[in-house]
């Protein structure tokens, strides 16, 4: 069976372009919540936002892509993350045309981030807007795959907001089925009126920017960006710097109710266990788990008493939202890629905001940042509305 | 993975026996619309009285599977769109409302893995679950993940399936852009119209799918896509299927194809059952359901119950038969808009 | 002449069936006092913030959380009463 690594990464968030400049700010403890400048909705003046500083225009520069028409924001910021993903894996014209090279995206909202063209074109209010073929999940995809030229297998995954890490998963065992030589995994998901709406109908954003795993944590920030992975096969990356293995995954459905996770946290305890179980790892190893944490109520309760079933002493954890609020379906590979360098780097960053930390089981929480740590293996969550939940282990090399 | 139960909602009467015995619903117009099910007696009214169309039919033809058929390891579901007629009612709530206070059960309807969701719920099953919202190829992305985990030995049966439903809005999207006929047309007049564009179905489709079993409808023997290719890809791409699976290129006895009226779309099913395959039966289905995202989730379907042995409805479907070729391979060939191209291979 | 509280509740009662979409209830058919979260409606956290919503449109009236909600949202009865107090 393949190994498969980690070759290459790009990220783009409210912590800036490049995983560089992210992790220079997640060790200063700086986050990247705060006004947003580009994104109109009612709500800006109100509600803090973890948003990418840059205008549609900058990222159409950007991402040298002028010529094409009704390219929508999450689709740019896919362009902007992926570009650094095949740079810094050094991925080569041939590398992606082959048809043993795939790409597996996802996103929640694709273009209906651009919700007034949308309301315009379904309800037939005016002349057809430049995004009327943009609005569908999987278009970002289709364009990735013609702007980067990429030649073998696709797909476009939606568990909210899980998808990303389901795209690390199904990434990772195409090529251990021998199916695929390297695949680009990931998401992006841009602000849209939509999901701040959606998520304010329900009462889960907080006024101020999350707190999770604080006592006194009362909802969610929303957040904006993109995150792809490049995997390859242990064959074809022999001579190539790696970053990391991807070892474990597990899939599980909490199947209690769309959107909140049950007190026994059923999809949680499963999705981690299963992915422990995937690679043979004792819950021992694990040194460091990037959590979902959202900063809810019932998704920060339910995760920790998940981490009291699955490790019983909790290893150390924080909730990188903190910096960057929810990016929905980019989160798990946001999140992977910061743990990755975290672990590589061998530093904990600062669970920000955790002033009275929940205490239910100790406080595992990253409260201070520390470095020299060793760290071996890591776990990053991600799960969503639908009872979607998913565990990925990575391994350093 | 062999398909051992089945189920359909369709313009077509696919949910009652009705579509089996021969009888055929005409549709006139460039909307085919399904004929939905009384509900009521299978989904409590107060998980119906929330559903969305998508999810209505999701779960209209997955509930009964998973009643009928227990121990089911994981669910995976192929939607592009999902419940796009709640996602747009709670758009126009925003900006009618101007972000005002909103209800939420349009959002939470909304997310295409609700129907994924609501089975797994419905189910108690904690197992594997997730969403393909690939656009055309989302449908073939369910069945290579259940092929996947039948061969790494992490499932032993599954329901999956292909959902899309019709809402004013993304057929306003898409006439939009230029998807549709400008004129009505006959279903049975469909295939060979032959003008631009195509017509609006909708539908749910699901299936039992088994790693192992000794009864069973049809056999998925393998699936292989294809975004944006050349004409020599194509062909390249029969080939690999076929020496995957050890099938000879004269064994295909049967092509499905996705044929549905729009002449540009047309010139890419003409090369393959002229020149790649001109020896063979030639079937198709677009005009009993409809274009739509996960329109081959009907092929499968329909191709399951002929290779099943089902030959009531056979006259409407055929466009060229070949005297003495019975059927035992059915090759589905599909591609929606000339970008997402698919092969899925069937077999007796 | 203002609405009198039977005329209130009833409206009420439509409103609340064509809100939450209850299929095959009829507002006739909920009483004042039945819970509205118990098992006849079978209501669930989801629906008091659909109430909530309700409350504003039709009356202008403003519950700001479901923790608030919790005391008003009980049947029929507390919530009239509520509107009765709280309507401009």
């Amino acid at each position: 069976m393949e190994r498969v690594f980690v070759t290459g990464t790009g990220v783009v968030s409210a912590l800036g372009i490049g995983v560089e400049s992210s992790i220079a700010k997640l060790r200063n403890g700086e986050s990247g919540i705060g006004s947003a400048k580009h994104f109109t909705s009612k709500y800006t003046n109100t509600l803090p936002f973890g948003e990418v500083d840059l205008s549609n225009d900058q990222l159409i520069d950007l991402t040298r892509c002028a010529d094409e028409t009704g390219v929508s924001r999450t689709t740019l910021l896919a362009y902007l993350a992926v570009g650094q993903a095949i740079d810094s894996s050094k991925l080569t014209i041939d590398e992606l045309k082959s048809i043993r090279t795939g790409i597996i995206s996802s996103t929640t909202v694709g273009g209906m981030c651009h919700t007034d063209e949308l309301y315009t074109d379904a309800n037939l209010k005016g002349e057809p807007s430049e995004y009327v073929r943009s609005y569908g999940l999987g278009e970002h995809t289709t364009r990735l795959i013609k702007k980067f030229e990429i030649g073998g297998f696709s797909s476009t995954i939606n568990t909210a907001c899980s998808s990303s890490a389901n795209a690390v998963m199904l990434g990772a065992r195409l090529i251990k089925s021998g199916r695929l030589d390297r695949v680009i995994v990931g998401g992006s998901d841009a602000l849209a009126k939509f999901a701040v709406n959606g998520f304010n109908a329900l009462m889960i954003l907080s006024e101020n920017p999350c707190k999770p795993f604080d006592k006194n944590r009362d909802g969610l920030t929303l957040g904006e960006g993109a995150g792809y992975l490049v995997l390859e096969a242990e064959s074809v990356c022999q001579n190539k710097e790696k970053l990391a293995e991807v070892v474990g995954y597990g899939n599980a459905n909490d199947a209690f109710h769309p959107s909140t996770t049950s007190e026994e946290a059923f999809g949680p305890c499963y999705a981690m266990q299963r992915a422990l179980d995937s690679c043979k790892m004792n819950p021992t190893q694990i040194d460091y788990i990037n959590a979902h944490g959202t900063g809810t109520v019932n998704n920060d309760e339910t995760e920790l008493f998940a981490f009291h079933k699955i490790f019983g002493e909790i290893p150390a954890f924080n909730s990188t939202k903190s910096y960057t609020g929810h990016t929905l379906a980019a989160s798990g590979a946001i999140e992977s890629i910061f743990s990755i360098a975290m672990m590589n780097n061998g530093e904990l960053y600062t669970n920000l905001r955790c002033s009275e930390p929940l205490d239910t089981f100790g406080t595992p929480q990253i409260l201070d940042y520390k470095a020299g740590v060793e760290i071996n293996h890591i776990m990053t969550n991600s799960f969503g509305f639908g009872g979607n939940c998913t565990s990925v282990i990575y391994s350093k090399i | 993975m062999y398909i051992t139960d089945l189920r359909s909602i369709s313009p077509q009467k696919t949910y009652t026996n009705e579509f089996l015995k021969g009888e055929l619903v005409h549709h006139d117009g460039i909307i085919f619309n399904v004929t939905e099910p009384d509900y009521m007696e299978l989904i409590p009214r107060g998980l119906l009285r929330r559903m969305g169309k998508a999810v209505r039919m999701g779960v209209g033809t997955g509930l009964p599977l998973i009643q009928n058929n227990k121990n089911i390891d994981g669910i995976l579901m192929g939607t592009a769109n999902g419940g796009l007629e709640n996602c747009i009612d709670f758009l126009n709530q925003i900006v009618e409302y101007d972000e005002g206070m909103l209800t939420p059960t349009n959002f939470v309807q909304s997310t295409p893995n609700a129907i994924a969701g609501q089975l797994a719920l419905m189910d108690q099953n904690r197992g594997y679950n997730t969403t393909y919202t690939n656009g055309g190829h989302a449908f073939e992305n369910t069945l290579l993940d259940a092929l996947l985990l039948f061969e790494e030995g992490n499932a032993k049966k599954l329901l999956i399936g292909g959902i899309e439903e019709i809402s004013n809005y993304n057929y306003n999207i898409d006439f939009l852009a230029d998807h549709y006929k400008e004129v009505a047309v006959g279903n049975f007049d469909l295939i060979d119209s032959l003008t631009k564009g195509s017509v609006c179905g909708e539908g749910s489709n699901m299936f039992i799918v088994e790693s192992e079993a000794s009864q069973y409808y049809a056999k998925i023997e393998d699936v292989e896509q294809l975004t944006f290719p050349k004409e020599e890809d194509i062909e390249l791409c029969v080939k690999s299927i076929l020496e995957r699976n050890n099938i000879q290129h004269n064994e295909i006895d049967t092509l499905m194809l996705g044929m549905n009226g729009d002449i540009d779309h047309n010139v890419w099913y003409e090369h393959v059952s002229e020149q790649l395959f001109p020896d063979t039966n030639v079937l198709t289905f677009k005009h009993l359901v409809g274009e739509y995202r996960t329109c081959t989730s009907f092929a499968v379907w329909l191709s399951a119950h002929i290779l099943n042995g089902e030959r009531s409805f056979m006259s409407s479907i055929e466009k060229r038969k070949i005297e003495n070729k019975p059927i035992q391979h059915i090759l589905i060939y599909n591609h929606f808009d000339e970008v997402n191209h698919s092969f899925i291979l069937l077999k007796k | 002449m203002s609405q009198t509280r039977e005329e209130l509740s009833l409206e009420l009662k439509k409103h609340i069936v064509e809100y939450l979409n209850l299929l095959d209830i009829k507002p006739e058919e909920i009483n004042d006092d039945t819970p509205l979260f118990g098992p006849d409606l079978g209501l669930d956290s989801i629906d008091s913030v659909e109430l909530i919503v309700l409350l504003d449109r039709e009356y202008g009236v403003k519950i700001n959380n479901p923790t608030e909600g919790r005391t008003i949202l009980v049947d029929v009865n507390t919530i009239v009463d509520y509107i009765l107090a709280n309507k401009k």
